[in-house]
């Protein structure tokens, strides 16, 4: 940890107000985001990338983080208030969140929602600042092998991310793989699958594609449904808990940012995971486990401590390795390699004055969430009654102008708009979309090292096992597929014998 | 489902053959052994696989169970919007993006029956100026010009 680095990163954000105001945008913008069910935070992320191209790097990339922080803790308003959460993340909270409310404690439950994502936040950015450059600087002996192990381990998370059908998930993530074939080949330079187009040669870039699968996919699915959400009526009061009623979730909220920096930590697991299974343990080591869902602090304390730590655990890998941990850390790489910084070691090596700066920010968001929180509960809440008849097609717009804007290309808009039906598809009939975008992320990267690795060893694939490294992400990659399968067939297993016992009863 | 599996994994694996022979051309473009056809080939291998195993399933009765469906009036005002979209990226160079945007966001705010013409014209103008506000002076990053702003 090198401390005059990680003390300039500080001073660069806290100590230039526009740093401060873009960290401020970003978090406002990203609760505005999470509260708003439908939107999540890795379309968030998609849509505001574009905007950031004017910027400084480091001015688009705190805003983003910002963003990224926001938008975890703006799920549980919606979750809290009105009982549909937000974003996936949101969902644990709405256990024990939705019945404070209806017990007339809403604004206590919002309260304890923010200090909980406060607290976690921060021991996540923490742990992020103080463990990444340890894990660059090993990652620096790393060569085309085990990178290429590194990548295929990150795929193998695809089955973790594949939902109801591991069948479908490894289709997704295939075609996800085939994307980034066209265009320059990244060794020889040759261009691939470009049928004698200018637009092809360029590619299929990132943020289009991400536009498409997460922005138009949304705006399609709003405007064939037309969600209406039930209006908030409630006034929050006494937003915040009593001294003695945060001291009593200090060790729940201690342990869940544990799980939850963990968690964000292993490519492919998000912050739903993570605020499921922080409540889970929550409720399974509590003296009263069976007070868990009646509408208790802890029930909101815990999931939300988690999903905000999973955040710094995700930024880990994402920047020292150059593997996303969940979906918005790869929507944030794309932004990274779009101001020409390439996540992984050589990001901690070469750009330290990026690094560092990210850090801080994301430290720094987790107090100005914390203030705006606390300060806007109110705005929040009424942010949610906005007509979606009125916000899907603004969305619609920041789709169209975000694919554009970064080369000026109505080509780009065109291809955003077909992956963006694809992706609609895709979602009634089972393919998730989360596997295409770790495959755009992870694709090239498994390719170029993949051959590399093939050129330096004369063809003999023996190189990805003679190496320790290598080795340990092979077996680990081929383990956790082993576990998510398993995982996988059991819930399904359970769902399918559940849901004939129903059957069963009722025809009786 | 069973149908669409079926058909999803026949169209799949017809790319798979095309991708597998469209990569061959590449594998003379360089010197390398490993060169661009390698992992195109490897994906298509793969994929048709994958596209076999969701036949079979599909044939064997192992389909997922649809959760939900598409509503038909809905999924035509999606076409119908995609379509008020592609006339929005013409209109754009002709009108110029400040004009076209609000002519685009009244439209599908009509399209989605938001009562209220003063609010619909209202949002509209409102949202197409400030991205256009931003993006012109804030982000500085040209947006298409036409006869208006």
């Amino acid at each position: 940890m090198d401390w005059n680095l990680l003390l300039a990163g500080f001073g660069k954000v806290m100590l230039n107000p526009v740093n401060l105001l873009f960290v401020f945008i970003g978090v406002t913008s990203g609760i505005i985001v999470g509260a708003l069910p439908g939107l999540t935070a890795t379309m968030g992320v998609a849509l505001l990338i574009p905007f950031t191209f004017g910027l400084d790097p480091v001015q688009g990339l705190v805003m983003l983080v910002g963003l990224f922080t926001g938008g975890i803790y703006g799920a549980c308003i919606s979750s809290i208030l009105i009982g549909i959460p937000g974003t996936p993340a949101g969902a644990a909270t709405l256990l024990d969140g939705y019945t404070m409310n209806k017990k007339g404690q809403a604004g206590k439950a919002m309260g304890m929602a923010v200090i909980a994502s406060w607290f976690g936040g921060t021991i996540g950015a923490l742990i992020m600042t103080f463990a990444s450059p340890q894990i660059a600087k090993v990652a620096l002996e790393f060569g085309p092998p085990e990178f290429f192990s590194l990548a295929f381990f990150g795929l193998g998370i695809i089955i973790t991310v594949s939902g109801k059908s591991i069948l479908k998930g490894l289709i997704s993530g295939i075609f996800g793989l085939m994307l980034p074939l066209v265009g320059f080949d990244p060794l020889s330079g040759a261009p691939r699958f470009t049928f004698g187009s200018m637009e092809l040669l360029g590619g299929i870039t990132l943020i289009p594609a991400l536009i498409g699968l997460f922005g138009y996919s949304q705006v399609f699915q709003g405007i064939e449904k037309i969600l209406i959400l039930p209006a908030v009526k409630t006034e929050l009061k006494n937003l915040i808990p009593k001294l003695s009623e945060i001291k009593s979730v200090i060790p729940t909220m201690l342990k869940s940012s544990l799980f939850g920096v963990f968690i964000g930590a292993v490519p492919g697991t998000g912050t739903d995971i993570a605020a499921f299974v922080s409540y889970g343990e929550a409720k399974r080591s509590s003296k009263h486990p069976e007070r868990f869902g009646t509408g208790i602090l802890e029930g909101v304390a815990a999931p939300e401590s988690g999903n905000n730590a999973c955040a710094g655990g995700a930024m880990v890998p994402m920047l020292t390795l150059g593997v996303p941990g969940d979906a918005v850390t790869a929507v944030l790489m794309g932004a990274l390699t779009i101001h020409n910084f390439q996540p992984g070691p050589m990001l901690f090596r070469d750009h330290p004055q990026v690094v560092y700066p990210i850090f801080a920010a994301m430290i720094l968001a987790q107090f100005v969430m914390l203030f705006v929180g606390l300060g806007g509960a109110q705005f929040f809440a009424r942010m949610i009654n906005i007509d979606r008849r009125i916000l899907t097609p603004i969305i619609f717009l920041l789709c169209v102008v975000g694919s554009y804007a970064m080369r000026f290309s109505f080509f780009d808009v065109g291809v955003s708009l077909i992956i963006g039906i694809i992706a609609y598809f895709m979602n009634y009939y089972g393919y998730p979309g989360s596997p295409i975008l770790l495959s755009i992320i992870l694709g090239p990267m498994v390719e170029q090292n993949l051959r590399r690795s093939l050129i330096i060893s004369h063809g003999d694939p023996t190189i990805f096992f003679t190496r320790p490294i290598s080795v340990a992400f092979i077996i680990i990659g081929i383990f956790i597929m082993i576990t998510s399968y398993y995982r996988v067939k059991k819930a399904m297993d359970r769902e399918a014998q559940s849901s004939s016992a129903q059957e069963k009863e009722e025809a009786n | 489902m069973k149908r669409v599996d079926i058909g999803v994994g026949v169209g799949l694996l017809i790319l798979s053959v095309w991708l597998f022979w469209y990569a061959g051309k590449y594998r003379d473009l360089t010197v390398h052994v490993y060169g661009p056809d390698l992992f195109p080939r490897i994906l298509a291998g793969i994929m048709m696989l994958l596209a076999l195993g969701l036949i079979v399933n599909a044939f064997l009765g192992r389909c997922l169970k649809k959760e939900d469906s598409i509503d038909p009036r809905g999924f035509l005002r999606v076409l119908v919007s995609i379509a008020i979209c592609i006339g929005y990226l013409f209109l754009t160079n002709v009108l110029g993006f400040a004009t076209s945007t609000f002519v685009f966001l009244f439209v599908l705010m009509t399209l989605l029956k938001q009562k209220g013409i003063i609010l619909r014209i209202g949002a509209s103008m409102a949202a197409s100026l400030i991205v256009w506000a931003i993006f012109r002076y804030f982000l500085v990053i040209p947006l298409p010009e036409g006869w208006l702003i």
